[in-house]
C-alpha cells in the first residue's frame, strides 16, 4: 500500500452484523484515514448456535446431523471429521469402499464450495456475469450430492463405520461426466474473470498474507497455501483413500502481483478445482467393492471410555474434532476447532492499510464461514 | 424572433399548434413533448432491452411475467417503487437537492438534438450546455452525500464530485475536437459537416477523430458514473453512495436520471462524431421536394434513435462482462490515459484541419 497519501482525522465506522460489504455476519468497527483503513477491530458471535454443547446433550447416533451444521458449504468435513474420532473411540473399521465414497464426497463438497467462493468474489468485485455462471456449474454438483444422497445441503450420509447408502446406479459416470464438465468451465471462468483485466486490477497486489501472519494467527488451507505455504493434510496425514491417488498441492507464486495477495488466492482455489477433479477420475474409476459401511460392528459400546482427535484438510482449511467419551449415552464432550477461526483473527491484520472499496473483495477472499466459527 | 425562437416555430408547424400563442408556451409544451415521446419510451425500451440481452448472456430468462416477454417489466418496476413509502423523513436540504437534480437534468431536455427539424436550442454555444448540467448533477449529488451524515454518503458524493471532475477534462477536449472537424458547435453543423455513409462520419474521418470519440464516449461513463465506470455510486462497501438512502418515489426518479443521462450522451456522442440524424441525400431531397416533413423528422429521429440505442448496447455489453473499477483507478484511468490522448487527439486534429483549409 502506498504510504503518499493525504492524511486526515481518523473517522470511526462501525459495520454489521449485516452489510453489503461482509460476506458473512460480523461486526467490523473500522478507523478511516481518508477511505484507508487506519486500524480495524473485529467481533464475531453473531452465528452461535451452542453446537457444541448440543452435540453433548444427543445420543451418538444424532450427532452427525449436527456435526453436518457445522458449516453449512461444507457439510460433509463437519460429518467426516465427527466420524473418524468416534470410530477411533470405538474401534470401528471402515471397510474401504465406504472410505472411497466419503472421499469422492469430500472432493465434490470442495468443489462446490469453492464455486460458492468464485460466486462472493466476483459478488464483491462486481462482476455480475460470471456469477450466473458458476452457479450453473454448482447446481450440477449439487444434483449429484442429490442423487447420492437424497439431499442437495446438509447431507447427514455418514454414519459410523461407513455411509448410509451404496452408491446409486449411474453415479460414477455422472461424476466422470461433471469432472470433464468443469474442467472445461474453468478455463471459461479464466477468460471471463481470472485474467480479466479490470479484476486483475482489484486484486492482484492487495492485501498480501505474510509467512509470518499465518504462523502468527495459525492460518491453513488454501489461505495458507497461497502465501507458498505448501502444508495439505491429504498429503501428509489423512492418507486413507488418498495415498490411492495422485495429485499436486498447489501454492501460490504471486504471478500477477505479490504472493498470498488476494489474487493468489483466487486462483489457487481454482487450481484446487482441477485438482479435485484429477482425484475424482482416479477415485471412481478404482472404486473398491465391498461394503458400504460396516453394519456388523458399528455398535457404539457403554463400556468404552476415551478420548480422540481427528483432523480433516476441508475446503477452507485444517478442520479437527476433539471426542471424549465417559461410559455415557452421550458423548461427554466435543469440540471443533475450524480453520475459519483463525481467519476471522487475522481480519484486523489483513485490512489495515486497505482502501475502503477493496474490503469486500479482501474479506470474500479468505473464504469466511462464519457458521464454522461461531460454532 | 431571434433562432431558438425559429427553430421551436419551425418543428411546431409540423403538428399544426397555432401561432400566436406566447414563446414559453410553445418551449413548454414543446419539452413536455420531448420527454414524453422520446426519452421515457426510450428509457422502458432500453431498460428492457438492457435486462433481457444481459440476462441472455448470463445465461438466465430475464423479465417474463410483465405483458408478453415482459416488455411492461419496467413499467411495472416503476409502479411499484411509487407505492413504496419513504424510509427516512427528509428535509428541506434533501428536497432542494432533488429540485436542483431534476432542474439540471431535465433542462438538457431543451438541447436534446433530435434531427435537423427538431433542434429546440441550436446555438454557437450548444454542444458546451450539457457539460453545464452534469457538473451541477455532481455537485448537487455531492452535497447531498456530505449532508446525508453517514460514511456511504460522505464517500458517495465525494466519489461522484471526483469522477465528474476527471472525466469533464479529456470530455471537453474531445468536443472540442468534433468542433474543430465542424467548424462549429452548432448541433445542425456538426451532423451537417457529416453524412449517412459509414466514412462520412467524424469518427472514422481521420485517426484523430477516430480516438476523440472514445475519449468521449468513455469520458461520458466516467463523468455519469455508468457501469462499469460506476465505482462512485455503485461499489458495495458504501451499500451505493448517495443512491443508498433513497427509497420509493425517490429512488425512481434518480434511477430514472442515471438512465437518461446514459441515453442522452449516447445520443450527443452519435450526433458529434457517428453521423447524427443523417439520411442517404436522395432520400432527403425527395422528402424535402415532396415537403414530407412529418416523414422526414420521422425518419430522421428513428435513425439517431437506433444508432443510440446501439452504442448503449455495446456499453452495457462491456460493462456486464467487466468488473467494476475502483474509484481512484478511474480517476487515475480519466487523468492519466484519457487526457493525454485527448489532448494529442486535438492536436491531431487541429493540424488535419488546418491542412485541409490549405
Amino acid at each position: 500500500m502506498s504510504q503518499n497519501y493525504l492524511r486526515t482525522d481518523l473517522t470511526t465506522w462501525e459495520i454489521g452484523p449485516y452489510h453489503g460489504a461482509l460476506p458473512v455476519p460480523m461486526r467490523l468497527k473500522l478507523q478511516l484515514d481518508g477511505e484507508v483503513i487506519a486500524h480495524a477491530e473485529v467481533e464475531t458471535g453473531f452465528l452461535h448456535r451452542g453446537l457444541e454443547k448440543a452435540c453433548e446433550l444427543h445420543p451418538w447416533k444424532s450427532l452427525v446431523s449436527y456435526a453436518d451444521h457445522l458449516d453449512p458449504e461444507g457439510a460433509v468435513f463437519g460429518e467426516i471429521v465427527l466420524t473418524n474420532a468416534v470410530e477411533e473411540i470405538f474401534g470401528i473399521p471402515v471397510p474401504e469402499r465406504a472410505q472411497c465414497i466419503r472421499v469422492i464426497l469430500c472432493e465434490l463438497t470442495r468443489i462446490s464450495s469453492h464455486l460458492a467462493y468464485i460466486v462472493r468474489m466476483a459478488k464483491m468485485a462486481g462482476s455480475e456475469t460470471i456469477i450466473h455462471y458458476v452457479l450453473r456449474d454448482r447446481e450440477r454438483v449439487l444434483d449429484l450430492f442429490e442423487l447420492l444422497t437424497g439431499a442437495r445441503f446438509s447431507i447427514n450420509f455418514l454414519r459410523y463405520g461407513g455411509v448410509r447408502f451404496d452408491v446409486t446406479e449411474g453415479f460414477i459416470e455422472r461424476v466422470l461426466e461433471l469432472c470433464e464438465l468443469i474442467r472445461i468451465r474453468i478455463k471459461e471462468y479464466n477468460d471471463v474473470f481470472t485474467y480479466n483485466h479490470s479484476f486483475i486490477k482489484r486484486s492482484a497486489n492487495i492485501a498480501p498474507l505474510s509467512k509470518e501472519l499465518i504462523r502468527h494467527c495459525g492460518i491453513t488451507g488454501p489461505n495458507a497455501r497461497a502465501s507458498g505455504v505448501c502444508f495439505d493434510l491429504r498429503k501428509t496425514y489423512y492418507g486413507k483413500a488418498y495415498d490411492r491417488v495422485e495429485f499436486e498441492v498447489p501454492v501460490g507464486v504471486g504471478a500477477l502481483g505479490v504472493v498470498g495477495d488476494v489474487h493468489d488466492r483466487f486462483i489457487v482455489r481454482l487450481k484446487e478445482v482441477s485438482q479435485s477433479i484429477e482425484i475424482l477420475k482416479q477415485l471412481v474409476e478404482t472404486i473398491p467393492s465391498g461394503e458400504y459401511c460396516n453394519l456388523v460392528d458399528n455398535k457404539i459400546s457403554r463400556a468404552i471410555r476415551g478420548e480422540a482427535v481427528s483432523r480433516v484438510e476441508s475446503s477452507r482449511g485444517l478442520l479437527s474434532c476433539y471426542v471424549l467419551a465417559d461410559g455415557k449415552d452421550t458423548p461427554a464432550r466435543v469440540q471443533f476447532t475450524t480453520s475459519s477461526m483463525f481467519n476471522v483473527k487475522l481480519i484486523p491484520y489483513l485490512i489495515s492499510g486497505v482502501r475502503i472499496e477493496d474490503l469486500p473483495v479482501v474479506l470474500a477472499s479468505l473464504d469466511l464461514s462464519v457458521a464454522e466459527a461461531d460454532k | 424572433m431571434n433562432t431558438q425562437g425559429t427553430w421551436i416555430v419551425s418543428w411546431f408547424d409540423l403538428v399544426g399548434l397555432p401561432k400566436d400563442l406566447p414563446h414559453w408556451v410553445y418551449t413548454l409544451v414543446s419539452l413536455v413533448c420531448v420527454y414524453l415521446f422520446v426519452v421515457i419510451p426510450s428509457a422502458v425500451l432500453m431498460s428492457y432491452l438492457d435486462r433481457k440481452l444481459t440476462a441472455d448472456l448470463q445465461a438466465r430468462i430475464g423479465p417474463n411475467r410483465a405483458g408478453y416477454a415482459g416488455v411492461l417489466q419496467s413499467i411495472a418496476d416503476f409502479l411499484k417503487l411509487l407505492q413504496k413509502e419513504p424510509q427516512f423523513k427528509w428535509g428541506l436540504r434533501e428536497n432542494l437537492w432533488l429540485v436542483s437534480h431534476t432542474m439540471a437534468l431535465y433542462s438538457t431536455l431543451a438541447v436534446l438534438p433530435l434531427g435537423s427539424l427538431a433542434l429546440l436550442v441550436d446555438t454557437e454555444m450548444s454542444a458546451f450546455l450539457p457539460f453545464w448540467a452534469t457538473l451541477v448533477l455532481a455537485l448537487g449529488t455531492m452535497l447531498l452525500g456530505l449532508t446525508q451524515a453517514s460514511v456511504p454518503g460522505w464517500f458517495g458524493g465525494i466519489r461522484v464530485a471526483a469522477q465528474t471532475l476527471a472525466g469533464s477534462f479529456p470530455a471537453l477536449i474531445a468536443l472540442v475536437c468534433a468542433g474543430v472537424r465542424a467548424g462549429s458547435f452548432k448541433w445542425s453543423s456538426l451532423v451537417h459537416s457529416q453524412s449517412f455513409a459509414l466514412w462520412g462520419w467524424a469518427a472514422i474521418s481521420n485517426p484523430f477523430q477516430t480516438v476523440a470519440f472514445f475519449v468521449f464516449i468513455i469520458s461520458g461513463l466516467v463523468i455519469l458514473a455508468i457501469p462499469p465506470l460506476d465505482g462512485g455510486l455503485s461499489q458495495s462497501d458504501i451499500h451505493g453512495g448517495v443512491s443508498s438512502y433513497l427509497h420509493g418515489r425517490r429512488l425512481s426518479l434518480f434511477q430514472m436520471g442515471r438512465l437518461y443521462g446514459f441515453f442522452f450522451w449516447c445520443l450527443i456522442t452519435v450526433v458529434l462524431f457517428l453521423g447524427g440524424w443523417n439520411l442517404p441525400e436522395s432520400l432527403v431531397s425527395h422528402l424535402r421536394e415532396g415537403e414530407s416533413w412529418i416523414m422526414l423528422s420521422f425518419l430522421e429521429l428513428t435513425c439517431l434513435l437506433i444508432k443510440t440505442f446501439f452504442l448503449m448496447l455495446v456499453v452495457t455489453w462491456v460493462a456486464r462482462v467487466n468488473t467494476r473499477v475502483r474509484v481512484d483507478q478511474i480517476t487515475d484511468f480519466s487523468w492519466k490515459v484519457l487526457s493525454p490522448f485527448s489532448l494529442v487527439a486535438l492536436m491531431g486534429a487541429s493540424l488535419w484541419a488546418g491542412w485541409r483549409a490549405l
